[in-house]
């Protein structure tokens, strides 16, 4: 019998983007490709795939990949550079075959040898890639290549298939033969029978061959009798790319084949989020050292409420290393440390990695006799999570999530800096697994109010006769904001921040101001609005000879509203977190000078999404202009898209209008 | 830690090249915590200067020993220490060992000595082996060795000692002085073989005199040497030519006289390029056909540089000499790709079946990096010295220097793509280079090409609605780095990524805009303008503030630059970067709506500094508004004495870009 180790990880890591290639043989071009000099399906498009094709033969442990490009621009010529990352222990590159195609019909082979090079060598993994580029390349040409890549015999591999790419796609077709066990219409055989059985990272028998796939529309894996599973597509767009976009996991064609213990996504969730659970409670066991802790931290008279924000202050004062500084394996073991296998091992370090910490907290708060839940979700940042495809590497981050008064209060206790009962917008309407009183199971992370997430900027600004100005901005940050500034404080010290703080104030400062700040006010208290005072002086408005002009909205002078000039929109618009802003500056007018015109007030509704809101008061010396954009939405789909751009351009429009001071009248005697 | 040069650096910079030497291998693996060494202990003993300021990091001590032997190979052995004084201060704790196939790592270690005096080291689990990557047409087998120190917080001083068999074929170090961080102790140390000798040269410090501190062992030791910060910095010089560094070579290169050594280098390059450019019958075939009925020599040259700049596509892999060495030019030709070494050896090979004489020019894509003062190999790029018959005297050959064996010579780069024959682009006007040409190798600065050459004309025509939307088109005229930039753009990017980013810019200055075309004219010529038209509306371009209809007649473009330090009136040690010369003209004519008359116009503005001029224009006539404006750049960089001056025009250009007309409704 022969134990064969499946390379789910391996497999992850080496194909994804890299395309497995084919034994496919070279073909010859047709007329209309060599003569073809733009693509009808792809106007404007710098090369295009002609065909791709990808096979993969666990059996025989290979898999293939060809390509056919026609290059039509000079940008497309970058495709004669073939790159392939492989895991050196694990998969060879051979069979390189390649040649360049002229529109003429003149071939020229490649020659050359290819080039084995470095990506990554650590003491537990080498990544190479080998380069290959074609000869002879000039736009109109065919680029034609194949390549192989082998794995040994007692490794087994499936494929994932990148269906979508930067380039448009003609014609595409991949083909994949499972591990002998797992063939179509050989599934559910007795794997004993075969002689051969995999192992997952576990160490539990597969017996189950299972795909995730994002797929166009009407394209569809098929099986046949012969044991393969195949795809065919065409005309396959590229891949978007717009501002604002979800996580690509999200939105890519692309199918991926693993090896599982399980035949259904039911049954493998079950599995997954029970075996989860039982790791989490082993690592937040309850010992007598923590409850010790707890006792030290809490009083018997506090409330539940209080004992859980002792203990999330408590666990967020630790030294959290994902701010700081993981300790090496060899640091720990010098330092006669170990690395965290309990909660309690976090507590006597005073220090772990965010998830030590949640998990620390975790079992702190059950010790002082909280009802205290695990729920790992996934970092809306790199992905979206998603039930059908069954691979709980997907998930990143834990919350906690405590039951008082019969409520759920959800923390993010490995968020450093991250008030209590707030999470990062990573974590915010996430999904993943959560434990409860009852049972394990999929779950979603509350949505984040935009009301949490607001900065008021609030100016005090002096104009002199010719345009320039002095004065100051109190900027103050509560939510998603804050967090950021003062996990940047974590990690740079207040000069470097402030350095930092310019920096990003000069996207918001008109042409000819500079604003500076002078100081931070509870840099180091996250439960209280983080305020930076800035100084600003400059030259702000433009003077005629007998005007003075000043933009009507010192921030947004510079016009930089998303999504203006962008007149459509394939994928959704995700903005992390809805979030509200509100400026209000008080302009304190030269002598002599008077308000002629000023923003007028405005309300710009977008019902149910976001709203903009001006108010201006005028009076003798100075003008009061406040503004206020509040946006209650984080996700708008493509068909919402429209809408969105209407309600920017509203604002832009309304965000151009101008101060215009004029001498005033002088004064007639009688 | 504050990297130092060894070798030649690999920069990536588009049309720039590969003249870099690196290689791989592993450092020694530790399995058990050995104490630090004695110097590591003594240095760490050093205390942080007062005078360190803001720096995250301190570098404690830097000491290089290089042994060399009787055949002239060279081991080096480093000392470095630095002190962490704040979180950020850790990026400047991860040495580096860099090595490839002919640059062997013999070892690496590294500790950590906490305040407490507490020691830890790096174990192999600590290090990791990185290859280089600049893109992917430009790869190399060089090997990076990076340590992750255990216990580098701030506070303690991580310490690494290494020693790397130097490339053979290379007789020179480059000890660099300075970096982003301060220096206490930065020591350089040679020992010759019996009889030999050495040369060395300084480039921005004043050389120190080295100490023999025995047989032929010499001692070169710079103390306190501040930071060189240019993070906060806008328009400097780059870091490279600004950095206090000395080379020092021994070998037969180890040549006393400024102008022996540039010689010396130049004969060693030529060397090593030997028979490389030599034509095969192909190449000489094609030279033939390429060159034939060429009715002057601009059209001989013109043909063959656009046939290289058009087919010989830029890839290269850097394996050991093969980052200084071309390849030969019946492969180039063949495989019609190259790097820039191969471009140059491809364009010398057809120039010379032709009948015309070309040299390799060793450049560096970074203005100022080759100081003509400290000569070395120092430089990242080749380029090509085309030599002019005598009495040519043809306009379209702007880009020409005179060498001192009284030689006319054209200065061409094969690998930018989008410069045609006669021009160089602005990085390398006024940047020095080394020519290889036997015993007529010398420095060479090549020239700063005239205003005329380089620039735009913008004309643009609009009609603007009593609600303030303006409807018009643009046309663009680019010319020399502007047409550059310009087919850069076009060559780099697809139809859909052009179209988003001629709006984005478009948008930036016309609020409400609706993009409605463009079209690029002449842009495969090389030698013609480039020319650029553009159709749209903008809704919102003029604001309606009450019987007042207000307007920018500066309608799109800007020559306003963002150099906040200066204009903040902040002392300035370094010159100021102004690009390239070039000449720029607007001209812009608003049809007004009915019922409006123009009320105020900005204030014309006429500013020249010497270095620069503009000057603006805003008239009304009629019904219609007309704004023009010539702005002109004299030269590359200015002193930092200049600040002022700079401000002065700024200010002028900012205050009239800003400026407003005023329609008041009758």
């Amino acid at each position: 019998m022969r134990n064969h180790k499946c390379l789910r990880c391996v497999v992850a890591f080496v194909l994804i983007g890299v395309p497995v290639l084919a034994k496919a043989q070279f073909q010859a071009p047709t007329d209309e490709e060599l003569k073809m000099t733009a693509d009808a399906k792809a106007p404007g498009a710098a090369a295009v795939y002609l065909n791709i094709e990808e096979i993969a033969d666990d059996p025989t442990h290979y898999q293939t990949f060809y390509a056919r490009i026609k290059v039509l621009t000079e940008k497309g010529k970058e495709l004669a550079t073939v790159e392939v990352p492989y895991l050196k222990s694990a998969f060879k590159v051979t069979e390189i075959k390649a040649r360049t195609i002229h529109s003429d019909g003149t071939v020229v082979p490649l020659v050359g040898k290819p080039e084995d090079l470095l990506i990554i060598k650590s003491t537990d993994r080498e990544i190479g890639r080998m380069v290959f580029t074609l000869p002879s390349v000039e736009v109109g040409c065919i680029l034609e290549y194949k390549y192989q890549l082998s794995y040994d015999d007692n490794l087994s591999s499936s494929p994932m298939w990148e269906i979508q790419r930067p380039y448009f796609v003609h014609k595409a077709h991949y083909m994949f033969t499972p591990f002998k066990a797992f063939m179509p219409n050989t599934r559910n055989n007795n794997l004993e029978a075969t002689g051969n059985y995999l192992t997952d990272a576990h160490g539990d028998v597969i017996n189950s061959l299972l795909w995730w796939h994002n797929l166009p529309k009407d394209a569809a894996i098929k099986t046949d009798l012969g044991g393969h599973f195949s795809l065919d597509v065409v005309d396959v767009p590229p891949a978007p790319d717009e501002e604002w976009m979800p996580p690509a996991n999200s939105y890519l064609y692309k199918v991926f084949f693993y090896y599982k213990n399980a035949f259904t996504a039911q049954e493998f969730w079950v599995h997954e989020a029970k075996r989860w659970s039982k790791e989490v409670d082993q690592f937040a066991e309850v010992s007598k050292a923590l409850r010790s802790a707890v006792a030290g931290l809490t009083a018997p008279t506090d409330s539940e409420i209080d004992k859980a924000k002792k203990l999330y202050a408590a666990v967020q004062a630790l030294d959290n290393t994902d701010y700081s500084r993981k300790k090496s394996e060899s640091e720990l073991k010098q330092l006669k440390l170990k690395e965290a296998k309990r909660a309690e091992d976090t507590w006597t370090q005073k220090s772990g990695t965010s998830e030590d910490i949640a998990m620390l907290y975790l079992a702190m708060a059950r010790a002082a006799g909280l009802q205290a839940y695990a729920m790992k979700v996934v970092d809306h940042d790199q992905g979206i999570f998603d039930v059908s495809y069954m691979n709980i590497n997907q998930l990143d981050d834990t919350l906690v999530i405590l039951s008082i008064g019969g409520n759920d209060i959800v923390v993010d206790p490995g968020e450093k800096m991250c008030p209590f009962q707030t999470v990062s917008w990573k974590h915010a309407s996430a999904g993943g697994l959560r434990q409860s009183a009852k049972e394990v199971g999929a779950a979603v992370s509350p949505e984040e109010t935009y009301t949490n997430n607001s900065t008021t900027r609030t100016g005090d600004i002096s104009v002199d006769a010719h345009g320039g100005i002095t004065g100051t901005v109190q900027i103050a940050m509560a939510g998603q904001e804050a967090l950021r500034w003062r996990q940047a404080a974590l990690q740079n010290d207040e000069t470097e921040l402030k350095k930092q703080f310019d920096h990003s104030l000069e996207t918001i400062m008109p042409e000819g101001v500079e604003g500076h700040v002078d100081h931070f006010a509870a840099l180091d208290q996250p439960n209280e609005k983080l305020v930076a005072t800035v100084t600003m002086k400059g030259t702000l408005g433009a003077a005629t000879s007998k005007r003075l002009l000043l933009p009507g909205f010192l921030f947004e002078a510079r016009g930089h509203q998303p999504f203006v000039s962008q007149e459509n929109r394939l994928e959704s618009v995700d903005m992390h977190y809805g979030e509200r802003l509100t400026d209000q500056v008080t302009y304190h007018l030269p002598a002599g000078l008077t308000v002629e015109s000023a923003p007028m007030a405005t309300t710009i509704p977008w019902t149910g999404h976001a709203a903009y809101i001006v108010k201006t008061a005028a009076s003798p010396g100075k003008i009061i202009i406040a503004r206020t954009l509040a946006r209650a939405f984080t996700l708008a789909k493509p068909e919402e898209y429209q809408d969105l751009r209407g309600f920017y351009q509203k604002i832009a429009t309304a965000d151009q209008a101008q101060v215009v001071l004029t001498a005033a009248p002088e004064a007639k005697g009688n | 830690m504050a990297t130092r040069l060894s070798g030649f650096p690999v920069l990536a910079v588009a049309a720039a090249c590969c003249m870099a030497l690196c290689g791989s291998i592993p450092a020694t693996a530790r399995d058990k915590a050995q104490p630090a060494p004695q110097w590591a202990l003594d240095a760490a003993k050093t205390p942080t200067p007062a005078t360190v300021g803001d720096a995250s990091a301190v570098i404690l001590f830097d000491e290089y020993l290089v042994t060399v032997d009787e055949q002239n190979h060279a081991v080096e052995r480093q000392h470095f220490a630095v002190r962490i004084l704040k979180p950020q201060g850790r990026k400047e704790s991860h040495c580096i060992a860099e090595s490839d196939k002919d640059q062997k790592l013999n070892y690496f270690r590294s500790w950590t000595i906490a305040p407490d005096g507490k020691q830890f080291q790096a174990m192999e689990t600590d290090f990791k082996d990185a290859g280089s990557y600049e893109d992917r047409d430009m790869q190399s087998s060089d090997r990076f060795r990076i340590v992750n120190p255990p216990g580098s917080d701030p506070g303690s001083v991580v310490v690494c000692e290494m020693e790397v068999h130097l490339r053979p074929y290379i007789n020179e170090e480059i000890w660099q002085i300075q970096y982003s961080i301060p220096v206490v102790d930065e020591v350089l140390e040679l020992v010759l073989p019996a009889g030999g000798r050495f040369a060395e040269s300084w480039s921005r410090i004043t050389p120190v005199k080295p100490i023999e501190i025995g047989p032929n062992h010499l001692r070169w030791e710079v103390k306190d040497m501040a930071a060189l910060d240019l993070e906060n910095l806008h328009a400097t010089p780059p870091e490279e030519a600004l950095a206090a560094r000395m080379s020092v070579q021994w070998g037969e290169s180890a040549i006393k006289g400024v102008d022996n050594q540039w010689r010396a280098i130049g004969q060693w390059g030529e060397k090593l390029q030997e028979h490389r450019p030599d034509p095969t019958p192909e190449i000489t075939a094609k030279a033939m056909e390429l060159t034939a009925g060429a009715p002057d020599l601009y059209t001989k040259l013109s043909q063959i540089t656009s046939y290289i700049q058009k087919n010989i596509r830029y890839f290269i892999v850097m394996k050991g000499i093969g980052g200084l060495q071309s390849h030969f030019s019946a492969d180039i030709f063949r495989n019609r790709y190259g790097d820039c070494k191969d471009k140059t050896t491809l364009l010398i090979s057809m120039l010379q079946a032709t009948g015309v004489h070309a040299y390799y020019l060793h450049v560096d894509s970074e203005r100022g990096t080759i100081d003509p003062t400290a000569p070395s190999l120092i430089g990242n790029h080749m380029i090509t010295a085309i030599e002019l018959p005598e009495g040519n005297n043809d306009q379209r050959l702007v880009a020409r220097v005179k060498a001192t064996n009284g030689k006319t010579l054209l200065i061409f780069d094969p690998t930018d793509e989008v410069t045609p024959v006669g021009l160089i682009r602005g990085q390398l006007q006024g940047a020095y280079g080394n020519i290889f040409n036997g015993a007529d190798s010398q420095v060479l600065q090549m020239p700063v090409l005239p205003p005329d050459v380089a620039g735009m004309i913008r004309k643009g025509t609009f009609t603007l609605s009593a609600e303030g939307a303006l409807t018009g088109d643009i046309a663009e005229g680019f010319m020399g780095d502007e047409a550059m930039q310009e087919r850069s753009f076009i060559k780099d990017n697809d139809a859909k990524d052009i179209h988003q980013k001629l709006e984005s810019s478009l948008g930036s200055d016309l609020p409400g805009l609706t993009f409605k075309g463009y079209e690029f004219h002449q842009a495969e010529d090389l030698d013609k303008p480039l020319n650029l038209d553009l159709h749209f509306s903008a809704a919102n371009y003029a604001h309606v503030a009450g019987s007042l209809l207000l307007l920018r007649p500066r309608v799109y473009g800007s020559h306003a630059r963002s150099v906040p330090d200066v204009m903040e009136g902040k002392p300035r040690a370094y010159a100021i970067e102004l690009g390239h010369p070039g000449r720029w003209r607007d001209s812009f004519d608003i049809a007004l709506p009915e019922g409006y008359k123009v009320d105020e116009t900005p204030d014309p503005v006429n500013v020249d500094v010497g270095f620069a001029s503009y000057r603006s224009l805003v008239s009304a006539k009629d019904n219609q508004l007309h704004y023009e404006r010539e702005y002109v750049v004299r030269d590359v960089e200015i002193p930092a004495s200049k600040a002022a001056d700079f401000r002065k025009l700024e200010n002028a250009i900012f205050a009239d870009e800003k400026g407003t007309a005023v329609l008041k409704k009758q």
